[in-house]
């Protein structure tokens, strides 16, 4: 497949294309593990996990052995045909930022489902999380490798799916279930808005194939729209303001899955899209710049408040989670290729860092059996190996040298800087979120290990603790060990983070990461955040003073839930008044629409027929008087037999107007349908109330009223109309020359009936035996199976359907009413 | 006596005897004579038959008519031969044809199986649901092979009169009689419309042969267009009711909530199916060169439908009452690709309506058998815990709901996939953004049944000790249900079968017949 590179790529490396199974065979791998980890954790217990490493294990090796090739800007593809007919194809291309993507999802995927082995006490249920875990895993890769637009929409919602169901794994727990739906709606719901924009994308672009769009990237309004929706998705996962309630509520999850979707899954899945999308769309589309980057500012100071009012550490690392995403989204959103570059190295330096975090307050959380910072004390000489390990990574986090975060925000804030005047607001969000983050990641070590102050000034008393296994806590110090090499040696991830950056924006070539970069007004800036940082966490009692005097700002949780209630509140009320179930208001409803759209149409029609007249003759006034009258009284009747004798009274009055008009034969059969039509009425109003049941209210009367006289307006104009409308001559003409020479008869109707239309006629006297055969019957058999039954009513009682019923009997009437 | 003889002699050379092309409507017959063979033969036998013998026969005549679709298919297809017109232009057999013969004929059988059971323990036990049921099916095939006004008023009238006696089945549940009548009164309503429609559109064109129609609006400028206008509005009145778009959706939620639960499931999969298909033969093949009239109003209608559908949806707390609403809102969706007025669109409508049809079945299999003796246990409270007590039925349900939710990997995904597509394709980006923000509000009515079944630890046990009845899968639903799931997973793992299929079966508008 040539050409299916990012296009400027190919000016600067003509390289061969690499293609690979491999690429399916992983990803089938997990989800043969997903599939099989249920079975196994039967026989294996928690050991199941292990085995289920294999599928993230097997990722990073590959990837290991593919490295050297992707970061010399040589992809590596894979292309299966799906559905041709709707330009859907199973492509899978593993460039140099796909390759820090897989570095995250699966080379932090190892240590935490090691982690998670330790973590879980044998439980029945252990298989299921396994393979959930997996399946997880194995639907971010396909998110990070996949080159098609609806694939990776397809694995997208497979994430959101996966991480519903780990989220709410504890299903006995009403707050795991509240979180899990939120986290599924939210999530979800960015998803389909995504898709929307995927599709007008693909539209406008006339290709799905990711890299192809992103190489050139359409324009237009539809784009402007297309982008928008994006990042609708692309926000709600990665938990921007106002869509970041559900990520602190995610923690409902048990402690591994909280490490893994807070670090290098999950939430990571929308940064990865905007930093995809942002090189190409930031220049095409002119809001896109100020509004991510805003929206990634705004979303690193409220997540860093956040996280200071916490007192659950959990939730503290959850908070932060979010205000860590909006620096994310600000520096990739931006576009600009220093800050690109930068922002590769903050995603690897997160990913390090919180997986370890989380890490850590799952093994404190086990150990002590709180996670409050105000009853734990002490845990700092309890269990020293954790705390120096948490220490280590909040220093990453604060961005203190000499750790990956601090080279990583060294990088971003120079790259801010380079940017000049137009960055400038940006940088002052970005140094006011780093001193939050300093302040809260102290927040953190002091609440979870430090000796605190008791009620008369001792120090509190050290929380029990039960030691911790050395396995469990293997894992973090892996991840810490990386930290801390990656921060001290930069050059070690230097290629990984370069080529991530170029494959993303190939301007970004040359751009290096350093430790120490001199004294610089970048280093001033971490000086000066990390100073009001300490500042802050020092004064946080008089902080805490001032965050709750405050107006207090509604909280993504809440217009969560207001959301929702308004929703259902607004449902309810349009419920009520359209879905009433009343028969005349459904009737009601379908008459209006019935004015307002035939009825315009017709208003533009030919008009009313010149030759109107008003009457023939005056006696026909006096009949229209009185038909107009009878139907008046019909209507006004509050007596069910009055009505039915008005509305006969309407029909004979018709009738009378057919002898006026000179035609006898048709009057009688009008007199004879009107008589039947009576009789029968009859026949059922002796088992209906005498009265009417009063009708509600004047205003509904009025509505009926109204929509009645519309519709008898209408109808009388629709005939008016469409019989002036005729430009062939009748073919009545033909029928009154014909009836005598042809049928042999004076009178035209009978010659009709029973000459021209004699094969019509036939046939409808045959239906009309054979229905009258049928319910004849019908009668005598359903009268033999009731006998038993009607011998115990009144039989002007309407028989009530009881068991004795039969049902063949009773059903076969109701269809009998129906022929005749 | 001689002359008369003359005149008869004479005459005997005037009538022109249709030609009937019997091999044409063999799906038609099968479902025709299955239904009658169905009546004589139970009125003949005295003795009870075996239990499901109904079932099985209904389930044998539908797979008569697909066989004998599937060997039209290959006519219509095979380029030498190709699409033609029967019984003198009124009828087209085509790919459109012959993919509502089989929607309508699966829907039929699936939909039959599911009665199996349910009319045993509703002690209804008997052939009229079948054969009516069969019959209603033909009339829906009429519709879909239509060449003419008339006959889709003929092939609505079939469907309905059938529909109206099915809704009022159940005996001992007033709302099923209220339903029926509810149904009887607003489907009268919209027949007559539809046959004003027919009437207004004969008097503008001068036929009511849809080839005629469209020869004739293409050769000839109309003076005022007041009379067709009002004519397309009349007769989208008169579809719109049996499709349930917004506002002519009123009774659904009634019906659909009143009906018993298996005619439930067939209204909304081949009921709605076949009125879609009259629809689209009308609107896309005849009325083609007017779309810029009728695409407007179809726009308002999909709009309204969408959002009705899919807001008040979420605040029901009876479950079929719910699907009802949301089959409102998938009716939307299709009638976003049929505002799209091109190949692609029909395409999506087609395979909107066959992907649905399944989930749609399925999901009122399980209501069917979760509402247990009575059909009456249908609150969201009564799907508490069922994935604890009926994992597999918990998990069927699931995979129908995530599906209707349009989740990838299911039927549905492919299907509003496809839809939006065809939406962007012809422009018109608002219908498709609208879709979407609708699907998005009915994805959460979706997941919250899903939360109930699964996520109630709490409180099923207090459910299980009051001694609740135990939900049983009979033989007969737990087939239809097994091909409802399978169907919904293998359009959405490999649409291209059904996309190809609903591709070379966008109707044709034959020249008008000699």
């Amino acid at each position: 497949m040539p050409g299916r590179l990012v296009g400027d790529l190919v000016l600067t490396a003509p390289a061969p294309l690499r293609r690979s199974a491999a690429l399916l065979a992983l990803l089938g791998l997990h989800a043969v593990l997903a599939g099989a980890a249920p079975v196994l954790g039967r026989r294996l217990g928690p050991r199941v996990l292990l085995v289920c490493a294999l599928a993230p294990a097997a990722t990073v090796a590959w990837a290991l052995a593919r490295a050297g090739g992707v970061l010399d800007g040589r992809p590596v593809t894979e292309v299966r045909p799906w559905v041709g007919e709707l330009g859907v194809e199973l492509a899978f291309r593993l460039d140099g930022f796909s390759l820090l993507m897989v570095a995250l999802v699966s080379g932090i995927g190892v240590p935490v489902f090691v982690y998670a082995w330790r973590y879980f006490a044998p439980r029945p249920d252990i298989g299921r999380f396994a393979g959930l875990l997996t399946a997880f895993a194995g639907a971010m890769l396909g998110v990070v490798l996949t080159d098609n637009l609806l694939v990776l929409y397809v694995c997208w919602e497979l994430t959101s799916i996966t991480s519903y169901l780990l989220i709410g794994f504890d299903d006995t727990k009403a707050p795991a279930r509240a979180a899990a739906l939120q986290a599924l709606l939210i999530t979800g719901a960015g998803g389909l808005a995504m898709l929307a924009g995927f599709v007008l994308l693909g539209q406008a672009a006339g290709t799905y194939t990711f890299s192809e769009i992103l190489a050139d990237p359409p324009t237009g309004t539809t784009v402007g729209i297309a982008a928008a929706l994006v990042l609708a998705g692309a926000f709600t996962k990665s938990a921007q303001v106002p869509f970041h309630s559900w990520l602190p509520g995610a923690m409902a999850a048990p402690t591994p899955v909280s490490a893994y979707l807070h670090s290098a899954t999950m939430v990571k899945a929308g940064v990865y899209l905007i930093a995809r999308f942002a090189p190409a769309l930031a220049p095409v589309v002119g809001w896109w710049r100020p509004v991510v980057v805003s929206v990634g500012v705004v979303t690193m100071l409220v997540g860093g408040l956040a996280a200071l009012r916490q007192h659950d550490v959990k939730l503290l690392l959850a908070h932060g989670t979010v205000s860590q995403l909006g620096f994310l989204v600000a520096l990739f959103g931006a576009g600009w290729e220093e800050a690109t570059f930068a922002a590769a190295a903050l995603l690897l330096a997160h990913g390090l860092f919180k997986a370890t975090l989380f890490m850590t307050v799952g093994i404190v959380d086990h150990a002590a059996h709180t996670r409050d910072l105000r009853q734990l004390s002490g845990l700092h000489a309890t269990l020293r190996p954790v705390a120096v390990v948490a220490v280590i990574a909040t220093a990453s986090m604060a961005g203190l040298p000499p750790f990956l975060g601090f080279v990583a925000k060294e990088a971003g804030l120079e790259a801010l800087l380079h940017e000049g005047s137009s960055a400038t607001l940006v940088l002052v969000g970005i140094v006011a979120g780093s001193a939050l983050t300093v302040a809260y990641g102290a927040r953190y070590v002091w609440g979870a290990f430090a000796t605190k102050p008791g009620r008369a000034g001792a120090p509190m008393a050290a929380t029990p603790v039960e030691p911790p296994g050395a396995a469990i806590l293997a894992p973090a110090v892996v991840l810490t060990v990386a930290t801390v090499l990656l921060g001290a040696v930069p050059a070690l991830a230097d290629p990984l983070v370069e080529g991530a950056a170029t494959s993303l924006d190939p301007r970004v070539e040359g751009v290096h990461l350093a430790l120490w970069h001199g004294i610089t007004v970048a280093l001033g800036l971490s000086v000066l955040a990390v100073t009001v940082g300490v500042a802050l966490f020092v004064g946080r009692d008089r902080m805490a003073r001032l965050q709750a005097a405050l107006p207090r700002t509604s909280s993504g949780t809440e217009v969560y839930q207001a959301t929702l209630t308004a929703t259902l509140r607004l449902a309810d009320r349009v419920t009520s008044v359209v879905q009433s179930g009343s028969l005349p208001r459904y009737l009601q409803v379908a008459l209006v629409t019935l004015l307002v759209l035939p009825g315009t149409a017709l208003l533009s029609g030919p008009g009313l027929p010149d030759d109107l007249a008003i009457a023939e003759s005056p006696l026909q006034v006096v009949v229209a008087a009185l038909v107009v009258g009878a139907a008046l009284a019909a209507a006004r009747s509050r007596r069910r037999f009055a009505a039915v004798l008005c509305l006969g009274g309407v029909g004979y009055g018709v009738a009378v107007l057919f002898v006026i008009q000179g035609a006898p034969d048709l009057a009688l059969t009008q007199l004879l349908v009107e008589t039947l039509a009576v009789v029968i009425f009859v026949l059922v109003l002796r088992h209906l109330p005498e009265r009417f049941s009063e009708t509600s209210r004047r205003l509904s009367r009025l509505s009926r009223a109204a929509v009645s006289a519309g519709v008898g307006t209408f109808v009388a104009a629709f005939a008016l109309i469409a019989g002036a409308a005729r430009q062939e001559p009748a073919v009545s003409g033909e029928h009154l020359a014909r009836a005598l020479p042809d049928g042999g008869g004076r009178n035209v109707v009978n010659v009709i009936l029973v000459d021209f239309r004699g094969l019509d006629t036939m046939g409808e006297i045959t239906v009309l035996a054979v229905a009258a055969l049928g319910i004849a019957s019908l009668v005598l058999s359903g009268r033999s199976e009731r006998t038993a039954g009607l011998a115990a009513h009144d039989p002007d009682e309407p028989a009530p359907a009881t068991e004795a019923d039969g049902p063949v009997g009773a059903v076969s009437s109701a269809g009998g009413d129906r022929l005749g | 006596m001689t002359s008369t003889a003359a005149v008869l002699a004479q005459q005997g050379d005037l009538l022109v005897k249709p030609e009937v092309e019997w091999v044409a409507i063999t799906p038609l017959l099968v479902l025709v004579g299955g239904s009658l063979l169905l009546l004589t033969l139970s009125a003949l036998t005295t003795r009870r038959p075996r239990r499901g013998t109904y079932a099985l026969f209904t389930v044998l005549t539908c797979a008569g008519a697909i066989i004998a679709s599937v060997a039209l298919w290959d006519r219509v297809q095979d380029p030498a031969r190709g699409e033609f017109t029967a019984l003198v232009g009124a009828l087209t057999i085509d790919g459109f044809t012959v993919f509502f013969s089989v929607l309508i004929a699966l829907s039929i059988a699936l939909a039959a199986l599911v009665a199996d059971d349910y009319l045993r323990r509703e002690d209804l036990e008997g052939p009229e649901l079948y054969a009516l049921m069969l019959l209603s099916g033909a009339g829906g095939i009429v519709m879909a092979m239509a060449n003419d006004l008339i006959v889709v008023f003929l092939g609505l009238e079939i469907l309905s009169i059938a529909l109206y006696v099915m809704a009022g089945m159940h005996l001992r549940r007033v709302e099923s009689q209220e339903s029926a009548i509810k149904y009887f009164v607003l489907g009268a309503f919209s027949s007559a419309f539809l046959l004003y429609g027919i009437a207004l559109v004969y008097g503008a064109t001068g036929s009511t042969n849809l080839s005629e129609i469209a020869a004739f609006l293409s050769q000839n400028v109309l003076e005022s267009e007041g009379l067709l206008l009002a004519g397309f509005a009349l007769l989208l009145v008169g579809l719109g009711f049996k499709v349930a778009a917004v506002p002519f959706h009123v009774w659904t939620p009634d019906v659909y909530q009143g009906a018993p639960s298996p005619v439930t499931a067939f209204m909304a999969s081949a009921s709605k199916a076949a009125a879609f298909a009259a629809l689209l033969r009308v609107f896309f093949s005849a009325f083609s060169n007017h779309a810029s009239d009728w695409r407007p109003i179809i726009w308002v209608l999909a709009v309204l439908t969408m959002v009705v559908g899919a807001v008040l949806a979420v605040v029901q707390r009876d479950v079929k009452r719910m699907l009802a609403y949301s089959s409102i809102n998938h009716a939307g969706f299709s009638l976003v690709a049929v505002h799209a007025n091109t190949e692609r669109g029909v395409a999506g409508a087609l395979f909107y309506l066959l992907a649905y049809a399944f989930m749609v079945l399925g999901s009122f299999a399980v209501v069917t058998l979760v509402g247990r003796r009575g059909d009456a246990a249908h609150d969201v409270d009564d799907y508490r815990g069922l994935a604890r007590e009926r994992p597999v039925l918990a998990l069927a349900f699931t995979v129908f709901l995530l599906s209707q939710a349009g989740v990838p990997l299911t039927a549905g995904f492919f299907a509003k996939f496809y839809v939006i597509g065809a939406a962007a394709e012809a422009e018109s980006y608002a219908l498709a953004v609208i879709a979407m923000v609708t699907a998005v509000i009915s994805a959460f009515l979706y997941l919250r049944i899903i939360v109930t079944m699964y996520f109630a630890g709490d409180e099923a046990e207090g459910d299980a000790a009051t001694g609740r009845h135990r939900v049983a899968i009979p033989f007969g639903a737990g087939v239809s249900l097994a091909a409802a799931v399978a169907f919904t997973l293998l359009i959405g793992i490999l649409p291209g079968l059904v996309a190809d299929f609903a591709r070379d079966a966008v109707p044709v508008l034959l020249s008008a017949a000699p």
